[in-house]
């Protein structure tokens, strides 16, 4: 039984997604002892390759997804079923950052697809759930997955494509913002429809995915490489002025969602 | 980071509530476990119920809320041991931390 990570990374005019899925793949590498393949095309790969993924392959980016007046290249996540050369694979978005070997648990589930259903903030706890609208589903979250090869995770996964094909007319049906594409959206949609309009607990990782929001930065408490301790500084805003506050995490894993920070805490 | 952030930033207090809440997330997820085929959460009321019965094997509902049978003793083994590591690390990074301001 094989068991590896998978990271989609496609450079952006903005960010280099290959040099942030060399970063997570070392710390996948470091904290989790798996093997890391890498989905992305030609043009992300550097001209000097600093780091030996397991498998890189190369695909033909979907680059029609327009955010902020520039292109996020996070299509075709549906792929991965296909692309994994792992039995068991943690697929997870290229800004998480591992720093525990937490993410091995997902390995004790007995399902064949799972992923988080709920988020906390870190300096920010008590933030409402994401609902895709107010008449919609709770959001489910595609930053961490977990899938076995079966055919269910196989269903799931075309389930996702087909959702991608037509992520407007759900957009309509279930009144949230189409036109930029959200993987985590089209997961929700996928896999209830997957599981036939219903909930399955089972399908849902038991703790919660920890998100870096806006106003919240994390800095490195050393400069050691693999560092799993940080400061985490917060501009809480009260009365028109900003009031500083931080705390100190160590051995968390964390969904960075400024790409900025992300790209400050590698360098 | 230039001068002015780093002076602003050593103006930072520090937020015991966020603190509170991230370590509770962080350790909550420790304390999960998988024995038996069942999906477990380590907890004062699970490991009790494991002493106080008698019976080689009990059934359980887990996490998941299925119903499982298990091996009272091997279960009570596995959610002691887990609890008592976590609730420790737990205890004493919540005591590293507290003490700042």
């Amino acid at each position: 039984m094989s068991r590896g990570a998978l990271l989609f990374a496609f450079n952006s005019p903005k960010y280099n997604y290959y040099e942030m899925a060399v970063y997570t793949a070392k710390r996948i590498n470091h904290f989790l002892g798996l093997p890391v393949t890498i989905v992305t095309d030609e043009s992300s790969i550097p001209n000097t390759v600093t780091y030996e993924f397991d498998n890189t392959i190369i695909v033909s980016p979907d680059k029609t997804n327009i955010r902020d007046h520039s292109i996020w290249i996070n299509k075709g996540r549906y792929q991965a079923y296909d692309l994994s050369p792992y039995d068991e694979t943690l697929l997870l978005d290229t800004d998480y950052m591992v720093n525990s070997d937490t993410l091995l648990k997902t390995f004790d589930l007995s399902t064949d697809f799972a992923c988080h259903d709920t988020t906390s903030f870190l300096m920010h706890p008590g933030v409402p759930q994401e609902i895709l609208s107010a008449y919609s589903y709770k959001t489910l979250w595609a930053t961490v997955i977990m899938f076995r090869k079966t055919l269910r995770a196989k269903q799931i996964f075309e389930c996702l494509e087909m959702v991608q094909n037509n992520y407007d007319h759900y957009a309509n049906i279930h009144s949230f913002i189409g036109g930029l594409f959200r993987n985590d959206y089209a997961l929700t949609l996928a896999l209830r429809i997957a599981n036939g309009h219903a909930d399955r607990i089972e399908d849902i990782i038991p703790w919660n995915l920890v998100h870096v929001g806006k106003n919240t930065s994390v800095y490195k408490n050393t400069a050691v490489e693999l560092e799993s301790e940080y400061t985490v500084m917060f501009d809480n805003w009260q009365r028109g002025k900003i009031r500083k506050e931080y705390t100190i995490v160590k051995d968390t894993d964390f969904h960075v969602m400024n790409k900025d920070n992300f790209m400050e805490l590698i360098a | 980071m230039d001068t002015k952030q780093l002076l602003s930033d050593a103006r930072a207090r520090f937020n015991h509530n966020s603190t509170k809440a991230h370590l509770k997330d962080k350790y909550s997820s420790k304390l999960i476990v998988a024995d038996q085929g069942g999906l477990w959460k380590a907890t004062p009321e699970i490991i009790g119920f494991l002493s106080s019965s008698t019976d080689e094997f009990v059934v359980l509902v887990d996490t998941f809320e299925n119903p499982v049978m298990v091996n009272r003793i091997t279960l009570h083994d596995v959610l002691y041991k887990t609890y008592n590591e976590v609730m420790f690390l737990w205890f004493s990074e919540w005591k590293e931390l507290e003490g700042k301001r």
